[in-house]
């Protein structure tokens, strides 16, 4: 699967910026919808999703549409905007594409338009099935909403979703976060994402903590709780295959794959971003700059850049090691020209007496302790992570002192 | 051929930024030696980092033409650095010439450097003409400054010069000084070649060019010359002046400044201060020649991450063929590994070395916190000297230890005296004398252990006098006194690296605060770290750094990917700074923590 994915396949993504409130952690770029008209961003939308496809020169075979949240969109909207993704990608073998959606967001007759235009798969925010936690993260939704969504995405005939969870909330304890997922395994999801809540960089809640007004959670109870999600939801028949990922055999979801083993994927929307190849780009961050670019240059792309070698093989360094089932270290040399067993010795020496990473021939991944020292891993990894070069060893005797 | 008489060798000396460089660079202008398209701001810096930095390092020269009543004279300049690490180059430039010019700036006044120059000036028996520049500057008071000149070092206020390098105001009236007040070459008896040489540089196509001041005879192209001291002989390939390109000229004669090839390889193959004779025709008067420059700060650089023992290695003996002014010898940590030893004239100094290093010879450098040598003596009565607190021998045998002693001169607005007081006598200071320069600044002198003020004196002077406080130190033997050498541990591991030799008295104060920095500087690992401060064995102080519980990035996506790439490069940029040590990730700002000496 992996050179399946990082060689052949396309994954295809679509930014949808609005939702109905921003949520206190969230950093990607949403604004309200306030009783917005989307015509025109539909119409520069579907301009944009036409020519980023046409330009592939490969099958695009997963559709992940996030945002902001698609489902926000009335009914005859969210058929319109379907409609131009069948329509773009009719002649491509699509296996998986997954919407993102909010559980007061979803009725039944939007969800038979998803089934209906061709979405395999949804990913609901739940975050948490207490009030008070939902509030403290500004979520709209209350914990009674959740079974609701699924029971209609379930009557709809999705069989693949996921629900997301956060832990790490201020206030939050192990009980309550052990209850959360209880009650979100209850409703049978075949995929779980649970993250540890990031306090990001210019988000409400960052601004609140920075001016105390919320206090964050203790670090070793938020160590506890990564692990007790961990230990309880492979009890459950869960598979952690990424840090933050759960999933039953034959759930992983195929399109996050790509980013995590650095496939190429295309991206449409404002503030979409993409990577085909050695190279890197983003849409603008603005709806109606958005719009005025696509009318008048047929694309949005404000920032691009060209990935290096030495680049490459980070990111790949990065991204792969997030995986539990780890680094495929001939995969790596294939990819990146390093070895990385010699490249990084004296890290992978430390870190393997430290006991957060195993190496054995074929792989270098993270032990259950290493998965919550992730970060450091990688850091210490990446301080090592050189491209090879000629280096010399004859030493020469050193020269006198002096000068008179 | 200029006639001695028409000849006029000066130097520009000054505390820096009093714009030596800038009137350098005025005095051409004015002479036509370049044009002004040429002339990018400071001609004579021709050193990136000096351009960079602003300062001048190396003492540099121009000969230029200039008709004066009718006459023509050739003027040879040299410029020459201000910073106090860099004494040595100023004294080598004076011995090439006649006279000096003693810049001043005029809103400033004398400052501790502007002292030690002119000093420099009278003992090398150089005429002082006085220069008070920036009379342009709103805050300029040039009279009051001659007057200073005339009441510290007894050069007559009336003999001052007003100008304004940037202007142009002045420049002629100092062009006729020079050449009326000056004297030219005096006349060599013998005439034969006796050629003082007073730098060298090394080019890559070219090979060493020896930088000369002609004493007496001549010397050209097919000369036979011989060095005295080292006894080699060379066949002279080309001479020439610098105008202030290098240019090859016929022949040089007694009086002028110039340069020499003559197919020497490698630096050390040219000794500064030696004499250059004919090797048919030898002087038998070969001239003084210099002092070595005298390293008083020590230091280790070790290779940082990406960079091995044998690339740093590279990289000093690649600077050393142009810059002989540092030492460096093989070292070696139980801490940190194999790395080198270096000798500096001071800090400033230092820093300039650590960045040539890194930017000629492309390398990572961990650099460990400065030192000054100390003097021990054993109790079977052999005395050494010790570059490092890890050379000192186990205290059993130690009989004695001496740290270096300075006597520093330190201007200051009066205003400031009681807080200059307080900083000094805090750094162990002795205080020895006042002196008014005029009724608003006086001269402090004082008596220092030199690491007491090595690191940071400087700064707190600056901060404590609003940036008017000026200082300048002469180090003048060993002392005896109750010092001890506190050992810092990491995570139950001895750092050598992190030793100080600290007066006992000092000695827990100054553990416990270097540990509450070290504290700071370390990161979290994903185990509690202990620090220790130790003396002889005894634990004086303890801290702990807590360790990290959860190190995880929850969320990373096709969205943050190159985010999370820059940031990782970042830190891959800030970890070649930091040292393995064991287990535990020493950042470079934790090794000069030891500078702290604190409040």
């Amino acid at each position: 699967m992996n050179k399946e994915i990082s060689d052949h396949n396309l994954g295809l993504y679509l930014h949808w910026p609005f939702c109905e409130s921003k949520c206190g952690y969230c950093d990607f770029y949403s604004v309200p919808l306030k009783g917005r008209d989307v015509a025109p961003l539909l119409d520069a939308f579907a301009i944009d999703l036409r020519s980023r496809v046409a330009e592939c020169d490969k099958q695009i075979d997963t559709i992940f549409w996030g945002g902001g949240t698609p489902t926000t969109l009335e009914d005859d909207n969210l058929s319109i905007a379907l409609g131009h993704i069948q329509n773009a990608t009719s002649n491509h073998p699509i296996r998986e594409f997954t919407i993102e959606a909010n559980p007061a967001t979803v009725d039944e007759r939007k969800a038979a338009t998803l089934v209906d235009l061709g979405v395999t798969r949804v990913s609901l925010g739940a975050q948490s099935f207490h009030q008070n936690e939902l509030s403290a993260l500004e979520r709209l939704h209350t914990p009674r909403d959740v079974p609701e969504a699924i029971r209609i995405i379930r009557a709809a005939g999705i069989t693949h979703y996921n629900i997301d969870l956060i832990f790490g909330i201020g206030g939050q304890t192990l009980a309550s976060w052990q209850e959360s997922l209880a009650r979100a395994v209850e409703l049978e999801p075949p995929h779980l994402a649970c993250y540890g809540l990031t306090y990001e960089h210019g988000t409400s809640l960052t601004k609140q903590l920075k001016l105390g007004h919320i206090e964050a959670c203790d670090e070793q109870l938020e160590a506890d709780m990564f692990l007790a999600c961990k230990d309880y939801l492979e009890r459950c028949g869960y598979e952690q295959y990424e840090l933050s990922n759960y999933a039953k055999p034959g759930h992983q979801c195929l399109h996050n794959l790509i980013y995590w083993k650095n496939g190429s994927y295309q991206a449409v929307g404002p503030s979409a971003a993409g990577c085909l190849g050695n190279i890197r780009f983003k849409n603008v961050s603005d709806i109606n700059e958005y719009i005025r670019l696509i009318n008048s240059n047929g694309h949005a792309i404000a920032d691009r850049e060209i990935i290096g070698e030495t680049e490459r093989a980070l990111e790949g360094l990065m991204m792969r090691m997030r995986l539990i089932d780890g680094l495929d270290l001939a995969d790596f040399l294939r990819c990146t020209g390093i070895n990385l067993i010699e490249n990084c010795r004296n890290a992978i020496a430390r870190l393997t007496d430290s006991e957060l990473i195993v190496c054995d021939e074929s792989k270098l991944r993270m032990t259950r302790r290493g998965l919550l020292m992730a970060d450091t891993v990688i850091r210490e990894l990446a301080s090592e992570l050189d491209p090879p070069s000629g280096m010399s060893l004859n030493v020469v005797a050193s020269r006198p002192i002096g000068d008179a | 051929m200029t006639d001695l008489t028409h000849i006029r060798n000066f130097a520009i000396v000054a505390h820096i930024d009093h714009g030596k460089s800038t009137l350098a660079d005025r005095l051409m202008e004015h002479a036509g030696a370049v044009s002004k398209r040429e002339l990018k701001a400071q001609m004579l810096d021709d050193m990136d980092l000096e351009r960079e930095m602003g300062i001048t390092i190396k003492a540099n020269r121009c000969s230029m033409k200039y008709k004066f009543e009718g006459e023509e004279y050739l003027l040879n300049l040299l410029d020459t650095p201000g910073h106090v690490d860099f004494h040595y180059e100023v004294s080598r430039a004076l011995t090439a010439c006649e006279g000096v010019l003693l810049l001043v700036d005029a809103a400033q006044g004398v400052q501790a450097q502007t002292v030690a120059n002119a000093y420099l000036a009278v003992e090398a028996a150089t005429e002082i003409i006085p220069v008070i520049n920036k009379i342009d500057l709103p805050g300029a008071h040039p009279e009051d400054c001659a007057l200073e000149l005339e009441h510290v070092l007894g050069i007559p206020a009336d003999e001052a010069i007003f100008t304004s390098a940037k202007t142009g105001q002045g420049i002629d009236e100092l062009f006729a000084a020079i050449i009326k007040r000056m004297p030219p070459p005096a006349p060599d008896p013998e005439d034969k070649l006796r050629a003082l040489v007073y730098d060298a540089k090394n080019d890559v196509h070219r090979g060493v060019i020896t930088h000369v001041r002609l004493f007496g005879g001549t010397m050209k192209r097919g000369d036979k010359m011989r060095f005295v001291a080292a006894g080699s002989e060379r066949i002279v390939t080309e001479v020439g002046k610098f105008t202030p390109k290098p240019g090859a000229v016929d022949s040089l004669s007694a009086g002028d400044v110039g340069y020499v090839l003559a197919s020497i390889k490698t630096i050390a193959d040219v000794n500064i201060g030696d004499t250059i004779t004919l090797a048919h025709n030898p002087t038998t008067r070969p001239l003084p020649g210099y002092q070595a420059p005298q390293q008083m700060v020590f230091c280790d650089f070790f290779p940082g991450p990406g960079t091995e023992t044998p690339d740093l290695r590279d990289a000093f003996e690649k600077l050393w063929l142009n810059d002989s002014s540092f030492t460096y010898e093989t070292t070696s940590s139980d801490a940190l590994g194999i790395g080198f030893r270096c000798g500096f004239l001071g800090l400033l100094h230092m820093k300039i070395i650590q960045e040539r290093l890194e930017r000629e010879g492309d390398v990572n450098i961990v650099q460990t916190a400065p030192t000054v040598t100390y003097e021990v003596e054993l109790k079977d009565g052999t005395v050494m000297h010790i570059e490092s607190p890890s050379e000192l021998p186990d205290l059993s045998v130690v009989a004695d230890i001496r740290e270096p002693i300075c006597k520093a001169s330190v201007i200051v607005p009066a205003a400031y005296i009681g807080d200059v007081l307080k900083i000094s006598l805090e750094r162990r200071g002795t205080h020895s004398k006042t002196e008014y320069l005029s009724p608003t600044r006086v001269m402090l002198n004082f008596e220092f252990p030199l690491g007491e003020i090595i690191y940071d004196y400087y700064d707190r002077l600056k901060s404590a006098t609003k940036g008017y406080g000026t200082a300048d130190y002469d180090v003048t033997g060993f002392r005896s006194d109750n010092l001890v050498k506190l050992d810092i541990l990491v995570n139950a591991m001895p750092v050598d690296a992190l030793s100080v030799i600290v007066h006992r008295d000092k000695a827990a104060n100054r553990g416990r605060r270097l540990i509450q920095r070290l504290k700071k500087e370390i990161s979290r690992h994903q185990f509690e770290i202990p620090l220790q401060a130790a003396i002889g064995g005894k634990i004086i102080a303890r801290e702990t750094i807590a360790a990290m519980r959860k190190d995880v990035t929850a969320k990373c996506y096709g969205g943050d990917i190159s985010r999370k790439r820059k940031l990782l490069e970042k830190q891959k940029e800030g970890k070649k700074r930091m040292k393995q040590v064991g287990m535990v990730a020493i950042p470079q700002g934790a090794f000069m923590s030891i500078l702290d000496p604190g409040d």
